[in-house]
């Protein structure tokens, strides 16, 4: 009796209010339901896809570029500010391959988002909040357990803290000798010993802040246990499961900076951790599309930051790129829009 | 531990089941481990400041009725000073370097207080009000003292009650937990109702309506009279929806293991007077202070300018006790001003409210609910500055430049809660809904049930009587 009042309390939740409480939460899982029909390529991205530069001429999409490369295509942009391979892996789960499957799938990672900072990031409460609603329980006990904040709901302290141990712990490998063998040790080292100095000798704050940011974000030697080395992981079996082309885009960084900021063995790292991904995912029946060298530093948006936003002539390189890598499988559609 | 978490949902049906299949010379051990795994799931260090509390209040009062005269008087008073001293150290440091520092500054003078970065303990303000109750009912010989450390530390820790009251006397709750209850029908089902009301009135009435206040609290200059006007009122049903709403959870738990404790609340919005509604609002700590500040005073058996003066000290300390901050104190001083007023203005008239309900009362219900919201506007608001921003755009701010949130939910919770307090007028909701036949009962549940979990709010609120 208790089963069958709870089935059709499920049943006039889902067909009553569920819709709006998707809507208002997970805007991103909606858009791609009511989008499964309409849609040949999906293009999953974080803010990479639609932060432009202001005074630029053009202020297209890193997506809609493409799109301009295959017009009879439908490419349905889906994107969200600090999305990373474990948001994307639960929104590619909620495509249902029976109602229309996509013909391709383009997941655009940047190399930030597999480091401590972004798994550890503040930003995750609110982005695993996001995901209640649509995990495989009845829609109903979902909707309670976003009540109950039944979700990855550390605090912010919680998160610091495994960051912090992440880079107090975590040994840098090099193939050659390099005095520093944690994140920790090298971020310490340049704040505090090595630091940059204005023209009176007193330490240029600024220069060193970004130096150290750079040595926290890109630091890191990529692995099978790194989180989000496994969530593209299910991505790629997701994919090559219901017989769907995955590209991964693995957008560009600024390679300059890093090098004259920090210097070589943070490049080194950089590249060898793209090196990793290519070969790993390569092998998965995936489409690498690198373009982790295609911007130059004065193409970055911001300047003082490490963030993935380009110029106009940068998001327009990339672009090229992905629709380069779609030819292949799409060599009809293609157009030559530039 | 939060009573809106599933990690409670899971946490007291395991006790209740435990707590029964064990015998009644280990129940106390499985009280006493839970509650502290259920207060150590917030800070686990605070844990000792309790068992400091304990120990205390237990010697304390063993040593009180073992010995006469003066004496007695002496330990009363040392266990009193470390009680108030705790409390004074963990909440009232801060607020006390501040005002220093302002009393330096006003002689133009600098004062630098010491930082320790203090964090008040989790409901400390109701474990110590609790325990002290203890020996100075000792004290008067009004009750026994406990010999059994285990359940005077589960007096001091009972979980459904530990955090936010209600503030208990050892002569129920003590006795209660020393009491070998058996697994009976009737406490299952009140205690499942109770808990499922409450959940409901926390989570799906104080927290769709806290999005709205909290919006307007932010910023109440960007919003105009009405908006500002309508969180004001709003917020009198959020912080009477939440704290009703754990109470009656607590009341809930501790029913499932047998235990009684009191009503905290009874409909304190359709009081007619200020003192009514003190006689429905905080049940606990109102008869707390009436007990052993009001009384000891010199209670009503003074003359009225000594009684004014009692009645004013009584309510400023009952608003220090809320939060070691001046909006508390002023808010507790103007409810006991509202109170005086309307003893001198029945006094002067010879005006008498009645029992019965008619227009007349119907409008004093209005007027106190007006008067009780408009003195909330001080202890929501984190500052002076804020309430007087906040007055400011009530009384004259045509202009909304805020995002405006849509008040549909935070209205249509507040008219349910209005419905339920019409409903429960005088009487509470289990004994109510015991009434009612087994189809109508059923159909209730399922109707509450569904809004529990559809409808709650999404956002993370805690109870706002925790932080005190």
């Amino acid at each position: 009796m208790l089963s069958l009042v709870f089935v059709g309390l499920n049943f006039i939740y889902e067909y009553t209010l569920y819709p709006k409480d998707l809507y208002d939460k997970c805007s991103e899982i909606f858009e791609l339901k009511v989008s499964q029909d309409t849609t040949d390529i999906y293009y999953f991205a974080e803010s990479s896809n639609f932060n432009v530069r202001e005074n630029d001429s053009i202020q297209n999409t890193i997506s809609e570029i493409v799109n301009f490369f295959y017009p009879s295509l439908r490419i349905t942009a889906i994107n969200k500010p600090a999305t990373h391979a474990g948001i994307y892996k639960h929104w590619i789960k909620q495509i249902n391959p029976k109602v229309n499957k996509p013909k391709a799938i383009v997941v655009t990672l940047n190399m930030r988002s597999f480091d401590a900072m972004w798994v550890n990031s503040v930003l995750e409460t609110q982005l695993q909040e996001s995901l209640v609603l649509t995990q495989p329980r009845p829609a109903l006990v979902n909707r309670f357990f976003l009540s109950l904040q039944v979700f990855d709901n550390k605090n912010d302290q919680q998160r610091e803290k495994t960051m912090l141990t992440d880079w107090d712990t975590t040994k840098l490998i090099f193939p050659f000798d390099f005095r520093y063998k944690t994140v920790r040790e090298w971020d310490y080292s340049t704040n505090f010993e090595h630091f940059y100095k204005n023209p009176d000798g007193t330490k240029d704050e600024a220069k060193t802040i970004l130096a150290c940011h750079y040595i926290k974000a890109y630091a890191l030697n990529m692995n099978e246990r790194n989180p989000r080395v496994r969530d593209f992981d299910e991505i790629a079996d997701w994919c090559n499961k219901n017989k769907v082309n995955l590209y991964l885009n693995l957008m560009a960084e600024n390679l300059e900076y890093a090098d004259s900021l920090v210097g070589k063995e943070l490049v080194f790292l950089m590249k060898q951790n793209r090196d990793y991904l290519v070969k790993r995912y390569q092998k998965n029946n995936c489409i690498v599309v690198d373009n982790l060298e295609l911007v130059s530093g004065i193409e970055f948006t911001d300047q003082t930051w490490t963030t993935e936003h380009y110029s106009y002539k940068g998001r327009m390189s990339i672009a090229k790129n992905v629709a380069k890598s779609l030819s292949k499988q799409f060599s009809n559609e293609y157009k030559n829009a530039y | 531990m939060l009573f809106n978490s599933l990690h409670f949902l899971i946490f007291l049906p395991i006790i209740v089941g435990l707590y029964y299949l064990l015998p009644q010379k280990f129940r106390w051990m499985l009280i006493f481990i839970a509650s502290c795994y259920f207060y150590m799931v917030f800070v686990p260090k605070y844990i000792l400041i309790l068992f400091l509390i304990i120990v205390i209040d237990y010697v304390a009062a063993i040593t009180i009725e073992r010995l006469n005269g003066r004496l007695r008087l002496f330990y009363l008073i040392a266990s009193l000073c470390a009680n108030i001293g705790l409390l004074a150290f963990f909440k009232y440091f801060n607020f006390f370097n501040e005002n220093l520092v302002s009393v330096f500054s006003l002689f133009g003078k600098e004062f630098h207080p010491v930082d320790l970065s203090i964090i008040l303990p989790i409901g400390l303000s109701f474990h110590t009000f609790q325990s002290m109750s203890y020996t100075i009912e000792v004290y008067r010989g009004k009750q026994k003292a406990e010999k059994h450390l285990g359940y005077f530390a589960n007096y001091v820790l009972f979980f459904p009650q530990m955090v936010a009251g209600p503030i208990e006397r050892y002569d129920t709750l003590g006795n209660g937990l020393k009491t070998e209850h058996k697994p009976v029908y009737e406490n299952f089902a009140n205690g499942f109702r109770l808990i499922l009301f409450g959940l409901f009135i926390k989570m799906a009435v104080a927290d769709n309506i806290a999005p709205y206040v909290n919006q307007v609290y932010a910023d109440p200059l960007k919003y105009n009279s009405l908006r500002v006007l309508l969180a004001t009122f709003l917020f009198s049903f959020q912080i009477y929806a939440d704290f009703f709403g754990y109470s009656t959870i607590a009341l809930g738990s501790a029913r499932l293991l047998g235990i009684t404790i009191m009503d905290n609340f009874k409909t304190p919005y359709l009081a007619k007077s200020v003192s009514e509604f003190w006689s429905r609002w905080h049940i606990s700590l109102s008869t707390w202070f009436r007990d052993y500040l009001y009384i000891p005073l010199g209670g009503n058996r003074v003359k009225l300018p000594r009684w004014s003066f009692n009645i004013l000290i009584v309510f400023m300390i009952s608003g220090l006790w809320h939060g070691a901050s001046w909006t508390f104190v002023v808010w507790g001083a103007l409810h006991g001003l509202m109170l005086l007023l309307e003893k001198y203005f029945s006094k002067l008239f010879k005006f008498e409210i009645k029992n019965e309900w008619n227009f007349v009362n119907v409008l004093l219900v209005i007027k106190t609910f007006v008067i009780t919201s408009f003195i909330w506007i001080f202890f929501r608001a984190e500052s002076f500055s804020k309430a007087k921003d906040v007055i400011k755009a009530i009384v004259k701010n045509n202009h909304s430049t805020g995002e405006a949130m849509s008040p549909f939910f935070p209205l249509l919770f507040t008219g349910v809660l209005l419905m339920f307090d019409f409903l429960l007028y005088n009487c509470r909701f289990d004994k109510k809904l015991e009434a009612f036949k087994t189809p109508y009962r059923w159909a209730f549940y399922t109707v509450i049930l569904f809004c529990l979990m559809a409808l709650s709010g999404t956002q993370k609120f805690t109870f706002i009587y925790f932080q005190f």
